[in-house]
């Protein structure tokens, strides 16, 4: 043996073995395609879309599926299903629901990936089959029920479940062997169904990552189904999304082409989009930044868990953010206390934190587009509020469990939504052209509903071009499509314009209006406003509010139906960005919003004769999500910005508060804070004992991120709870504290304002490092500035401004 | 049976150090040895490993790692490989084997993948594919298909009297040439195709609406028709073309009868393994404690095989 080893790893040996095996073809292909494709771009020749983007169509599909392989999904009771029967609803065929009943899609896709949890795929079935292998392994005892329809038992094996992804590995579980072979299966299946330019399956798994009751997963789609590895990367392995990352980093550079959808955001207690450190707890970095961007092109935005699009805190200026609202933790044990966190859990916040990190430390790691999902555990998913079997087996599967409010792992089923869809902006049906259309992210999201909404940004649309016949081809040629980045604006140009089109669902209700969406940064600061772009009907914006008034609803509660009267079929307009700054980093997306509609609940408490749930809306605005398009100024541009950050401060000498110096400052103290980025100005009103609020913020308030709704409360004028620790005088968005540091300037220096006397600076801890907010020694007379002109009005005139009957 | 498919299962038990020094005794003997030369006695204390083998190893780092291994990382992966034979021959020698339901599972597994795959390794004849074809045409049965021009009324423009003004438009348009379609100046322009070519039903009601696939169907074809109400507003409609729905001629499907002819053959061979080495065996259950009606199996009795050659 010892000869033979040493000749083996002789240099002669081996030089000659490893040639061998490159010039063999398979290697050979491997090889050339990691040349081409390294860390995701890939050449444009490899692109193997046929035609001009111009015959792009829509396809709409189902990206996030699980059948009774999944091992939750057996838990819930399904047992019958397995992904050939997914493919096989997706087609139009009537299948099985796990409790027994038929069910059939409303109306056949065009694609679907199975996406099955990685984790332990198989096994829970396995463990309940009496005599398999996985059956006699003592690890798999606490996953054997007892009695399946004993909805305690499988609550308690359920918990068992998600405490297992949760701890560390079971080994016996994860081996080749076990998870191999389902894997190989799930391809099989998913090449039997894919049928070019008909239906597409793809190769596809969840990497379900749930530490801590925090929903972590992502969705994993493979480009091509003959390169897939051997075993899918699951959480397993590793729970931490920056190992998935660089597993598929690895995949791309053999030649194997892959993406990661991030899905239930809004179920992640604040961890999806993190902004200080990674899941490991690491600065997060420009790497960091570039290996999320390069992974993670698309988020889910909408699924039977509720949107991840924003939360109403966080919007407050935003009135359709109330929709479809899900804050709970999977699995969380009814005696817990644990409140999950909103901040971090919602695209929109995402997005624009992304804007900043890019201005503020040259790197952007929410750049992502977005796609629609059931996330369904029965093998079929629900798309319309009129066929709502939800999504948990045996959990919600029968009507009188839905209504009457089961509490499913402490979620009310009631508020569960129907399934979201995926629109794809692609050439043809085809695994190549689809997800070619996903890595570039021309794609939509939807809240279940056939919308198609098609978005445009350029320097160069003239507002008739949507009479063009030809529109989509000059819409491409003369900007972006969504998901892409503006290009450069020619010299000259103004402004941005944005062409948007959507049709409505030919089987739902009629559109409302098209909005879009805009996200920008400024020194730290993040802001967001939604604008109505073109509407059905004959509205104008409301004075004062600016906002366009609500359709007259068609909904009849009593009897769960709406009409066609109101909303139009098809919306377009090329709208121009009024408050364009060139020197800011912005984004903007489209929302696409359909008439009232009753919502699942009103449909199914209607037909069975009970009252309407007062846990959830009695309707719904069905609606469509465009992937965003971004702004960029060009390289270069430096405004002449006098904002201050704690780096100038500290080189100039400034000194932070210390807790009793912050107490001494602010505690039974009223004081006047202005936010030099908007100019806005504040009174809060600090008292010992630990309660604050806030007075002065008027509704059109320009106000930066995680500032909560501050015009309500200061309308209402409610008091929150501030602390005072580690230096920072911490107020809460919902759970998330927002710490603010408190700098005593040394002199006359930094800041936009000249200055008699030493000034104190407020730095939030969410403003990466800037330091926004300064505290003055005397507030205003007037909040408002009128113009000169009205100043000026004497006394004996006074009267003419009263007992006035104003004539139209 | 062909070089390159010999290869493919070839490849298939290499990858597979489960099996590497399995003997699968008479059932796959001879084709098993023509694929694997290691069934050859070994001695018990002689490890060794042939060109593939190393090369194999060398693939599976670099299909990891992207790049071939250093010296240092060769030697690492050839001593994890001689750690693993190692313990795999001592844990044979133990009989640990014996009682492993993993690995039992798994190598029941591989049967069946192994039976398929031998099945799938014959290229069948075109005469052999037209017959099957004949008794299984069914299966490949063509939906219909329509080709429909159609003029649009939209509801955007003409609110309530949508329907009203299609009536009257079919009025101006009965009694005028067949042809006269574009530039007629009837209607609004239609958000997608005014013309449709050989749709089936499916692809009608995924863009109209499924109402207006149904009432499409049932319209006379030549002339124009409506209004027709979709999912999008009004519309005349003149059916161009219906085909009806037909069993395709073999040449045009051959690509997926071949496809599905090859999951009946696996599925075919796999009962027939099975079923051939299930006659092998005889099977005897124990006396049940109490004697039921129901309780016909007895140590004296052999059981019946279940009837689907499943495992």
């Amino acid at each position: 043996m010892s000869i033979q080893r040493r000749s083996m790893c002789s240099g002669e040996w081996q030089r000659p073995i490893a040639d061998t095996l490159r010039s063999s073809v398979r290697l050979s292909t491997v090889a050339l395609a990691a040349l081409v494709s390294v860390f995701g771009l890939r050449a444009a020749a490899q692109d193997a879309s046929q035609g001009s983007p111009a015959d792009r169509k829509a396809f709409f599909g189902e990206q996030h599926i699980h059948t009774s392989w999944s091992v939750d999904a057996w838990l819930f009771g399904n047992h019958l299903t397995g992904p050939d029967d997914a493919y096989r609803y997706a087609r139009g065929e009537v299948i099985r629901h796990p409790l027994g009943y038929d069910i059939t899609i409303d109306k056949p896709l065009d694609w679907m990936g199975v996406t099955d949890h990685s984790e332990y795929v198989g096994i829970t079935k396995q463990a309940n089959t009496p005599g398999s292998a996985v059956s006699e392994m003592p690890q798999a005892q606490p996953l054997i029920l007892k009695d399946p329809n004993d909805p305690a038992d499988v609550q308690k094996v359920f918990n068992y479940l998600v405490s297992l992804v949760s701890k560390p590995p079971i080994k016996a579980f994860m081996t080749p062997q076990i998870a191999g072979t389902v894997w190989k299966e799930n391809i099989d299946i998913a090449n039997k169904h894919n049928k070019p330019g008909e239906f597409t399956a793809f190769c596809s798994y969840e990497f379900t990552s749930q530490v801590n009751l925090r929903n972590l997963h992502r969705n994993v789609y493979f480009r091509d189904c003959a390169k897939v590895p051997e075993q899918p990367y699951s959480a397993l392995f590793s729970w931490h999304p920056e190992d998935l990352w660089k597993w598929m980093d690895q995949q791309r550079q053999a030649g194997n082409e892959l993406l990661a959808i991030s899905h239930n955001a809004n179920l992640s207690d604040g961890w999806m989009y993190p902004t200080d450190v990674d899941s490991l707890g690491r600065p997060i970095d420009a790497a960091w930044a570039e290996s999320r961007i390069r992974n993670e092109r698309l988020i889910e935005i909408k699924q039977i868990k509720g949107q991840s699009e924003t939360h109403p805190l966080l919007s407050p200026n935003d009135e359709f953010a109330n929709y479809e609202i899900m804050s709970f933790l999977i699995g969380q044990p009814e005696d817990s206390g644990r409140v999950p966190a909103i901040v971090g859990s919602y695209a929109r916040q995402a997005l624009k934190d992304g804007l900043t990190m890019q201005e503020a430390k040259g790197y952007n790691p929410f750049k992502f587009g977005f796609v629609g999902g059931s996330d369904s555990h029965n093998t079929g998913a629900p798309y319309r509020t009129n066929n709502a079997f939800a999504g948990h087996g045996i959990n919600d599967g029968l009507v009188q469990r839905r209504m009457a409010g089961h509490l499913f792992t402490g979620m009310d089923v009631r508020k569960e939504s129907t399934a979201g869809l995926t629109g794809v902006w692609a050439e043809e049906n085809t695994r190549e052209s689809l997800w070619d259309a996903m890595h570039r992210r021309e794609t939509f999201g939807t809240s279940g509903v056939w919308i198609q909404v098609r978005m445009f940004g350029g320097w160069d649309y003239g507002s008739d071009l949507l009479q063009d016949a030809d529109w989509v081809s000059k819409a491409y040629e003369r900007g972006t499509a969504m998901g892409g980045d503006l290009p450069s604006a020619p010299a000259g140009a103004r402004a941005p314009s944005f062409l948007v089109w959507a049709v409505k669902d030919p089987e739902s209700g009629n559109l409302d209006r098209i909005q879009i969406v805009k996200g920008w940064t400024k020194d730290g600061q993040s802001f967001e406003k939604v604008y109505d772009v073109v509407w059905a009907g004959d509205r104008e914006p409301e004075p004062g509010t600016g906002r366009l008034p609500a359709l007259p609803s068609t909904v009849d509660l009593a009897a769960a139906t709406f009409t066609d009267e109101q909303g139009s079929t098809e919306l377009f307009t090329v709208w121009t960005d009024p408050d364009f700054d060139p020197s800011l980093h912005a984004f903007y997306y489209a929302r696409v919003l359909e008439i009232e509609t009753p919502r699942w609940t009103t449909v199914q408490a209607v037909k069975l004769g009970v009252d309407l749930p007062d846990t959830v809306p009695a309707t719904v605005q069905e609606r469509a999500w465009s992937s965003p398009i971004w702004y960029a100024p060009p390289e270069g541009t430096t405004t002449a910005s006098t904002s201050v950050t704690v780096a100038d401060l500290e080189a100039n000498g400034a000194k932070a508060l210390t807790d009793d110096e912050l107490k001494a400052l602010i505690a039974g103290k009223g004081i006047w804070v202005r936010n030099n980025v908007t100019g806005e100005v504040m009174k809060l009103r600090y008292d010992e004992k630990g309660t604050y609020d806030v007075s002065y913020v008027g509704a059109r308030a320009q106000l930066p991120s995680l500032s909560g709704d501050l015009p309500r409360k200061t309308y209402e004028m409610l008091a929150a709870p501030y602390t005072i620790a580690n230096g920072q005088i911490n107020t809460f968005v919902s759970s998330t504290p927002i710490g603010m540091k408190v700098y005593q300037a040394t002199g006359t220096h930094a800041g936009n304002t000249a200055r008699k006397h030493a000034a104190y600076y407020g730095a939030r801890s969410n403003e990466f490092g800037y330091a926004n907010y300064e505290i003055l020694l005397e507030g205003p007379a007037n909040l408002v500035e009128l113009p000169k002109d009205k100043m000026d009005i004497p006394v004996s005139d006074q009267p003419n401004y009263l007992g006035v009957t104003i004539e139209k | 049976m062909s070089q390159t498919t010999l290869k493919r299962v070839l490849g298939r038990f290499a990858r597979d150090p489960l099996l590497h020094f399995l003997v699968l005794g008479g059932v796959m003997s001879g084709v098993f040895v023509l694929l694997d030369d290691r069934t050859e006695a070994l001695m018990p204390t002689e490890i060794r490993y042939t060109v593939d083998d190393v090369a194999r190893l060398i693939l599976g780092f670099e299909t990891q790692w992207n790049r071939p291994p250093t010296q240092a990382e060769f030697n690492a992966l050839v001593e994890d490989r001689v750690r693993e034979d190692i313990l795999y021959r001592e844990a044979l020698a133990l009989g640990l084997d014996k009682d492993d339901t993993i690995v039992r599972r798994r190598m029941a597994q591989k049967m069946q993948f192994l039976a398929e795959d031998i099945a799938a390794a014959r290229e069948p004849t075109i005469a052999e594919l037209k017959s099957w074809y004949a008794d299984n045409n069914r299966l490949f049965e063509m939906a219909p298909r329509l080709s429909f021009r159609h003029i649009y009324f939209s509801p955007d423009r003409r609110g309530k009297n949508a329907q009203a003004d299609a009536a009257a438009a079919l009025e101006e348009l009965s009694g005028t040439s067949a042809d006269r379609v574009e530039g007629s100046g009837l209607g609004d322009r239609f958000m997608f195709q005014d013309y449709y070519g050989e749709r089936s039903l499916q692809a009608i009601a995924r863009e109209f609406g499924a109402g207006f696939a149904q009432s499409i169907d049932d319209l006379q074809p030549g002339v124009w028709s409506g209004p027709v109400q979709s999912g999008l507003g009004w519309h005349l409609v003149r059916v161009d073309k219906v085909i009806a729905g037909r069993v395709p001629r073999f040449e045009e499907v051959a690509n997926e009868v071949k496809t599905a002819w090859l999951g009946q053959q696996k599925a075919e061979a796999w009962r027939k393994s099975y079923d051939e080495m299930r006659a092998k065996y005889t099977v005897l259950l124990p006396v049940p404690e109490v004697e039921s009606p129901g309780a016909a199996a007895s140590p004296a009795q052999p059981v019946d095989r279940p009837g689907d050659g499943g495992s």
